[in-house]
């Protein structure tokens, strides 16, 4: 069952095409990502959603429900701002009351059911605090119980986690993450983070110039990428040129500046890339079947890991990660050999 | 099926924000464009004519009045530049003893009416003044205090405190890390001081002194009560005002015009030139203050007292001057006496109710209007709030007498007929004042993000609703400050008044005028006084009790 279904939709300002044609579906309790760089119209979608901006052309369906046209209050949908949209002259309880408020809930319901939610955040004992007098972290919680306690028809979340420090921002994704499960609600969320969008996501929406680049559940978005712009987007892959492709089963045969290399996919046509991630090549001495000639340019300890990079024979340059404990230690200037996992895979380019 | 058509639902905004540019129209565009449309027409053929620019030209006596006033705007401008510059770089920049009463500068430009501080340098340095007769007792003879000196001198100790209220705001906001990066890269302080902090105040400067000016060509009480027979632009309208009174209004309409003219270009080129210069800075800490020390510290100390003396000196004269005894035009200094206030309080209370009343009816109005009108053009974008957003700056370029006579001579036949009811002074404090509000209630609007107003809307609460169940209670102090500010800045109004009321509707300031044009210094200082307590009181209360600021965006 669909809970959400955008169906063709457009949104222009003057002469750029924000949201282009956009086809998407929602399922119930799922826990969907919009993801892309700053610009992708990720944002104005989910405004959309949420009935802040109404689209020029399309559909917006919620529950069978055309809401298309439907004012933003009547939409019954739960929106975590990026900024978090406290009310500064509220109390977190009535700041967290308010929905409850408007919707005439009785009092001694409203006082119940805004102390579970706040339990729920471990907020309770900071009720009576004002927004100003709360961390960031809190802030944020507080704006979650906000959205949550109308129990809406869909959670939406505008990059909620962008303005916590760094350690924060993984506690804090559990925590929504736990709490959408708990519910068991719809819930979307916007972000330009890809390690956010990987570790919460049940699917994600991969946007680009307003069109879906890519739909996928995190674990395929980041083993099997369709595009050169996924490969680079999640993971920052290596994108290297293609010289031929030749189909062997789910695999191709692929011919790059220096030999050939098993990759995942079929050869396509109009433009196609091999998308190497760093953690899928190997550093070799001797030179054997498959192997690509190539030299160190520079290595990086980075602790857990160490990071090279190698000058392949047309000059380009490629970024190899090994483990620390299996770090040979190559010195700049080392002649090697570069091992491409059947993992890497055939792109668009 | 939906088709592609674009139905933009009407902003529920709207008809609010055309029913605020409609009372503008009616209340300053209108009889603005009333007024030049009269001072360019023969009254006698109705016919357009030049005529009465002709005779402003070819008159001696206004042309001197024109210059009178760009003298006296250039001087003021000047003067105030010069003490209240300074002033707020010693405050911003170094710690001395007693710094703290500097604080009670701004508090003086708004409990001293101009026309109390009139009197009272009128009661030290005028022909009878006790200044002037103890000066003389050891050989120093001062020039007359009516004409170019009483002018000067009040005006300048009146607006530096503009100056040095909006320079000390510019230098708070300054980076103090620029300043920093400079003296790292090998400046001198001085070196620094004219490299790097000059530049980024210069726009402040500029902004602050055609302040300034306009006010000086705006002021009334000053040359009025003190011009003698120098006259400038504000008093001369006034008194052709009169003289025409009854008959032909062209001269006092091309007299206003030329003025709206005058302030229209000062305002133009502080628009163009700002806009040109304004940095884009950091926020940042603004540079720690230097402790002052030794001899320095002495210096500053005395110079700061000094500053807030004179600016507070007419409070204490107006003070005295209440209870002391007078035989007409004659002050016996040193006596004491109940009988002034008396006579201002039982006998003839009802310039002070006439006051409370106008002042109160223009607040509220003002205060409402500029909050919706602010909210509007701050956070909704549409067309008839860019309209809005420039009309509602107009009444900045005009000053209160002409604005009293254009009002006059729109509502004084037609379908609505004002000219002579309260409605119509009303209404000019209400048109004067209200800029001022829109200006901070904006202020703190800027502050507020459009995120709460959307929270709400996401919450169940629809658009207007939700502006007054969110977006008001976080206004709240703002308004609140300018409220109170409209209403004690209402009841010092005087150069709108003066041409607006009508027996039975003197107000205090009114009365004040009167009585000082009469001699009667003694009653005046009564009603000043009281004018004083009356602006005081809420101040206190708002500071003490609903804990405002009320000083920080004026």
């Amino acid at each position: 069952m669909a809970d959400i279904a955008i169906q063709g939709v457009v949104k222009r300002y003057g002469d750029t095409t924000i949201i282009d044609r956009l086809e998407l579906e929602i399922r119930h309790g799922e826990f969907f990502t919009l993801l892309g760089p700053s610009g992708c119209g990720k944002t104005t979608l989910l405004r959309m959603i949420a009935g802040f901006i109404i689209p020029d052309e399309g559909r917006l369906i919620l529950d069978k429900q055309d809401i298309t046209r439907m004012p933003a209050h009547k939409r019954e949908t739960g929106m975590v701002f990026q900024d978090y949209a406290l009310f500064p002259d509220k109390t977190v309880f009535d700041n967290v009351a308010y929905g409850l408020r408007v919707r005439k809930v009785p009092a001694p319901q409203i006082k119940q059911k805004v102390e579970r939610i706040l339990e729920r955040v471990e907020l309770g004992h900071l009720a009576q605090r004002y927004p100003g007098e709360l961390s960031g972290g809190q802030r944020q919680r507080v704006a979650l119980a906000r959205a949550l306690v109308i129990e809406p028809r869909v959670l939406l979340m505008d990059e909620p986690l962008s303005n916590l420090d760094a350690k924060l921002r993984i506690q804090m994704r559990d925590v929504i993450r736990q709490l959408q499960q708990e519910s068991n609600i719809t819930a979307i969320f916007v972000t330009h983070d890809q390690e956010e969008a990987l570790s919460m996501s049940d699917r994600i929406a991969l946007l680009r110039n307003g069109k879906i680049d890519q739909l996928d559940t995190p674990e395929g978005l980041y083993s099997r990428p369709r595009s050169a712009y996924a490969a680079d987007f999640i993971g920052a892959a290596n994108l290297l040129d293609v010289q031929h492709a030749q189909a062997q089963g789910e695999y191709s045969l692929v011919t790059i500046a220096g030999g050939r290399v098993l990759a995942c996919g079929a050869p396509m046509e109009g433009g196609q890339q091999l998308a190497a991630r760093p953690e899928h090549i190997s550093i070799h001495r001797e030179q054997a079947a498959d192997l690509i000639p190539a030299e160190v340019v520079y290595r990086r300890y980075l602790g857990f890991k160490a990071a090279y990079a190698m000058r392949m024979a047309d000059g380009k340059i490629v970024n190899v990660d090994v483990p620390a404990a299996a770090d040979p230690s190559h010195p700049a200037g080392t002649p090697v050999f570069l091992g491409f996992s059947p993992n890497c895979c055939l792109v668009r380019a | 099926m939906m088709t592609a058509i674009r139905m933009r639902a009407p902003s529920p905004w709207l008809v609010p924000a055309l029913l605020c540019l409609l009372v503008l129209v009616a209340l300053v565009v209108w009889p603005l464009a009333a007024l030049f449309y009269q001072s360019a027409i023969d009254p006698q053929t109705g016919q357009a004519s030049l005529q009465g620019f002709q005779t402003f030209f070819n008159t001696p006596r206004y042309v001197q009045a024109f210059f009178n006033t760009l003298i006296l705007g250039a001087v003021s401008t000047t003067g105030t530049l010069l003490l209240g510059a300074p002033l707020a770089y010693v405050v911003a920049r170094y710690d001395f003893p007693g710094k703290t009463v500097v604080a009670l500068l701004p508090l003086a430009t708004i409990i001293l009416p101009d026309i109390v501080v009139s009197q009272a340098w009128l009661m030290l340095l005028g022909n009878n003044g006790i200044a002037r007769h103890a000066l003389e007792a050891v050989g120093i003879d001062l020039p007359s205090f009516y004409g170019w000196f009483g002018m000067a001198f009040v005006l300048i100790l009146n607006d530096y405190t503009y100056v040095y209220i909006g320079m000390l705001a510019a230098l708070k906001a300054i980076d103090g890390t620029i300043e920093e990066a400079a003296v790292n890269l090998g400046a001198s302080n001085l070196r620094r001081a004219l490299t790097v902090t000059l530049p980024v105040l210069a726009p402040a400067l500029l902004i602050n002194a055609m302040i300034v000016f306009t006010l000086a060509v705006d002021n009334f009480s000053i040359p009025m009560i003190l011009g003698g027979r120098v006259d400038v632009l504000s008093s001369l309208t006034y008194t052709t005002f009169l003289s025409e009174m009854g008959g032909n209004p062209t001269m006092q309409s091309v007299l206003a015009v030329v003025s709206v003219a005058l302030v229209g270009f000062v305002l133009f080129v502080q628009k163009r030139v700002v806009e040109r210069k304004t940095y884009q800075m950091q926020q940042g800490r603004a540079p720690q203050a230097i402790r002052a020390r030794g001899a320095a510290a002495v210096a500053l100390t005395s110079c700061a007292v000094l500053f807030v003396a004179f600016s507070m000196i007419p409070a204490v004269i107006v003070l005295i001057g209440a209870f002391t005894k007078a035989s007409g035009p004659v002050m016996q200094y040193g006596t004491f006496t109940l009988e002034n206030m008396e006579r201002a309080l039982r006998n003839a209370p009802e310039p002070i109710l006439n006051s409370l009343m106008l002042a109160s009816v223009a607040a509220v109005a003002g205060t409402c209007f500029a909050t919706i009108t602010s909210y509007l053009i701050v956070k909704k974008r549409m067309l008839a709030v860019s309209l809005l957003d420039y009309v509602v700056m107009l009444p900045l370029a005009i000053s209160g007498t002409v604005l009293g006579i254009a009002l006059i001579h729109t509502y004084n036949s037609g379908m609505i007929i004002l000219t002579g009811t309260w409605v119509i002074m009303a209404a000019a404090y209400f048109v004067r004042k209200v800029p001022f509000s829109i200006r901070s209630a904006s202020a703190s609007l800027y502050s507020i993000p459009d995120s709460i107003e959307e929270a709400s809307i996401n919450l169940g609460v629809p658009p207007v609703a939700s502006f007054f169940k969110v977006i008001l209670p976080v206004m709240k102090p703002a308004i609140l400050g300018a409220a109170i500010l409209m209403w004690v800045t209402s009841l010092a109004e005087i150069s709108a008044t003066i041409v607006l009321y009508y027996g039975g509707m003197e107000t205090m300031p009114i009365q004040m005028f009167r009585q000082i044009d009469a001699g009667y210094l003694a009653r005046a200082s009564a009603y000043g006084v009281i004018l004083m307590v009356v602006i005081i009181v809420p101040i206190y209360l708002a500071v003490r009790f609903l804990k405002l600021d009320l000083f920080s965006s004026r």
